[in-house]
């Protein structure tokens, strides 16, 4: 059989349990994978001992903490805290202000198109166009879930597979080729794969109506009939290809995968729900307005930038509209569109020639 | 941005819905700042005194691991329970979110202080010839520039490795990490070995060669 992976061996150290027996009867029975264990144990200890601080030598004091937490104003003000993804990236990427936006936008419309179980396609991207927002607005918008109830249906469950081919055999996509890799990089990638991603957005008066009363306002009275409708965005599967030195930082990344496409249970206008949802109180006129211009016949998805952080523009790939994106501080480019609904990303800590370099020779 | 969050542009690139937006979120988020919004400023949620006292050691611990000093780990606790008393975590998902706040939070800080470490590390290279001559003190030089070491290769590591190789060494199951950094539990080990690996290459490049 083949060896288990690094990953497996590590976890073998830690938790035996969470190992499969046949991995734990193949390294049991295999020097190889024995000696790999003992490098991988070593380097374990001496990390541990390394991360060890002051704070493991005594007793933390919680009831003095606990008092200056209480006390509030002697608490200190130079550190901000970082909030973490809240758990499943799907989920968290559902929550967040600059998806809440774009499927308000994708969300609903009655363009009758191809009916699926039941359901009705009212949105497939075909191209992308950013909209520069500053990261306080993205950061003050209410997440999707303050208007309705999201479930997420289908997670991606990325995971890593042997090749190309492999990939190409599980995504049923086309893997891109890259042909010149930009200076500094080279190697083979590591190839990740993802499913097909689903999630159902119901949208609930109640629950908008209480969001409206935390932003200080009335909620606008929905159009009649919307209170329950569903909308559900499927996008995936996808395949990344990652060039990383050994374990480092990566250096490139080539992503590709099927573009979002939304459902709707009901037959209301995309014009008329999007205009009701972005009016919702609690959105900065800032961000509606630019995410009112998007329609269904346009097939655009909206795709929020940080305008403080992030520099757009755009560009073609072999003809295709394109978008680059390059932070302020140049450590970053990305180039991105879409084509027949399917969607690629090229970046890395490149510069914009570098990437679009890349993105023009895949193929 | 950090752009090791790449397993991150990944699923986004991938396959989330509102991935394509996310891909741009996550092309250019160094770190997902606190969404305390303004309308909750200033209300406390009832059941923080309960979760500060279940969790505070644990909090404390993650962000030691990080920062190495236990007065800059106990400022970082403070504000993550401040923020966390803002917010609307589910109290069952208090501990996970906590310690990844706590270990986000902290390598923000090491980070912001990355060119400060980087310059003692280097003076620190060149001890003052007197100190070379009281081994107890020339061995606790090297522990200190050790931590420095150690700590400086933390903050060049891609954060979902430096995140989850803290909370991992601070206790937390594959499990745990694989929910709260939305991993596979299968990939956790791979992850966390990644940056030990990392670690131990940074350290040994120092070491003395006896």
């Amino acid at each position: 059989m083949r060896h288990p992976t690094d990953g497996v061996l590590r976890r073998l150290l830690d938790e035996p349990a969470g190992v499969t027996d046949a991995d734990r009867g193949h390294v049991a029975m295999c020097d190889r994978c024995l000696g790999e264990l003992a490098v991988i144990r070593q380097d374990a200890d001496l990390v541990h001992a390394a991360l060890a601080s002051e704070v493991d030598g005594g007793e933390v004091a919680v009831a003095a903490a606990w008092h200056r937490l209480a006390g509030a104003g002697s608490a200190p003000d130079r550190v901000r805290v970082a909030a973490p993804p809240r758990p499943g990236r799907v989920r968290a990427a559902l929550r967040r202000p600059a998806a809440a936006g774009v499927a308000v936008a994708v969300a609903l419309t009655g363009a009758g198109a191809a009916a699926a179980t039941g359901w009705l396609e009212i949105f497939r991207t075909e191209q992308i166009a950013p909209v520069s927002l500053s990261t306080a607005d993205l950061n003050a918008l209410p997440d999707l879930s303050a208007y309705g109830e999201v479930v997420v249906t289908g997670e991606p469950d990325v995971r890593q597979v042997p090749d190309a081919e492999t990939a190409a055999e599980t995504t049923g996509l086309d893997v891109p080729e890259v042909t010149d890799l930009p200076r500094g990089v080279s190697g083979e990638p590591e190839y990740q794969v993802g499913d097909e991603v689903s999630a159902t957005f119901t949208f609930a008066e109640d629950r908008a109506a209480r969001a409206a009363t935390r932003a200080g306002a009335p909620l606008p009275a929905p159009p009649p009939g919307l209170d329950g409708s569903q909308v559900r965005l499927v996008a995936g599967p996808g395949v990344a290809e990652v060039w990383s030195p050994s374990g480092g930082t990566p250096a490139l990344i080539v992503g590709r995968a099927v573009a979002p496409t939304a459902f709707s249970s009901s037959g209301f206008p995309f014009e008329t729900v999007r205009d009701y949802l972005l009016s919702l109180p609690g959105l900065p006129e800032e961000v509606a307005a630019p995410l009112r211009t998007f329609n269904a016949d346009d097939a655009t998805l909206p795709l929020p930038v940080p305008a403080d952080e992030v520099s757009t523009s755009t560009t073609d790939v072999d003809g295709v509209p394109a978008t680059v994106l390059v932070t302020h501080d140049r450590t970053l480019a990305a180039v991105t569109w879409v084509d027949d609904g399917v969607v690629t990303v090229v970046a890395g800590p490149l510069d914009a020639d570098e990437v679009l370099s890349v993105a023009r020779g895949l193929r | 941005m950090d752009l090791a969050r790449h397993r991150g542009l990944t699923v986004a690139a991938a396959a989330a819905p509102a991935g394509v937006a996310d891909a741009a979120a996550e092309l250019v988020e160094r770190e997902e700042r606190l969404v305390v919004s303004e309308s909750v400023r200033g209300a406390v949620r009832a059941d923080l005194d309960e979760v500060f006292r279940r969790h505070y050691p644990l909090v404390v611990g993650v962000a030691g691991r990080v920062l190495g000093a236990r007065d800059q780990a106990e400022d970082v606790a403070q504000e993550v329970f401040l923020a966390f008393g803002r917010s609307s975590v589910p109290a069952g998902e208090a501990r996970g979110w906590l310690c990844v706040a706590a270990a986000h939070t902290a390598l923000n800080l090491l980070r912001s202080g990355r060119r400060r470490t980087s310059r003692e590390e280097s003076a620190g290279a060149t001890p003052h010839p007197g100190q070379t001559e009281v081994a107890d003190i020339a061995e606790s030089v090297v522990a200190s520039e050790e931590r420095r070491r150690v700590r400086a290769a933390l903050a060049r590591l891609p954060r979902t490795q430096a995140v989850a190789l803290v909370l991992r060494h601070s206790g937390l199951s594959y499990a745990d990490v694989a929910a709260e950094l939305d991993l596979s539990p299968g990939s956790v080990g791979t992850t966390v070995r990644r940056a030990e690996s990392a670690l131990r290459k940074e350290l040994n490049r120092h070491a003395p060669s006896d």
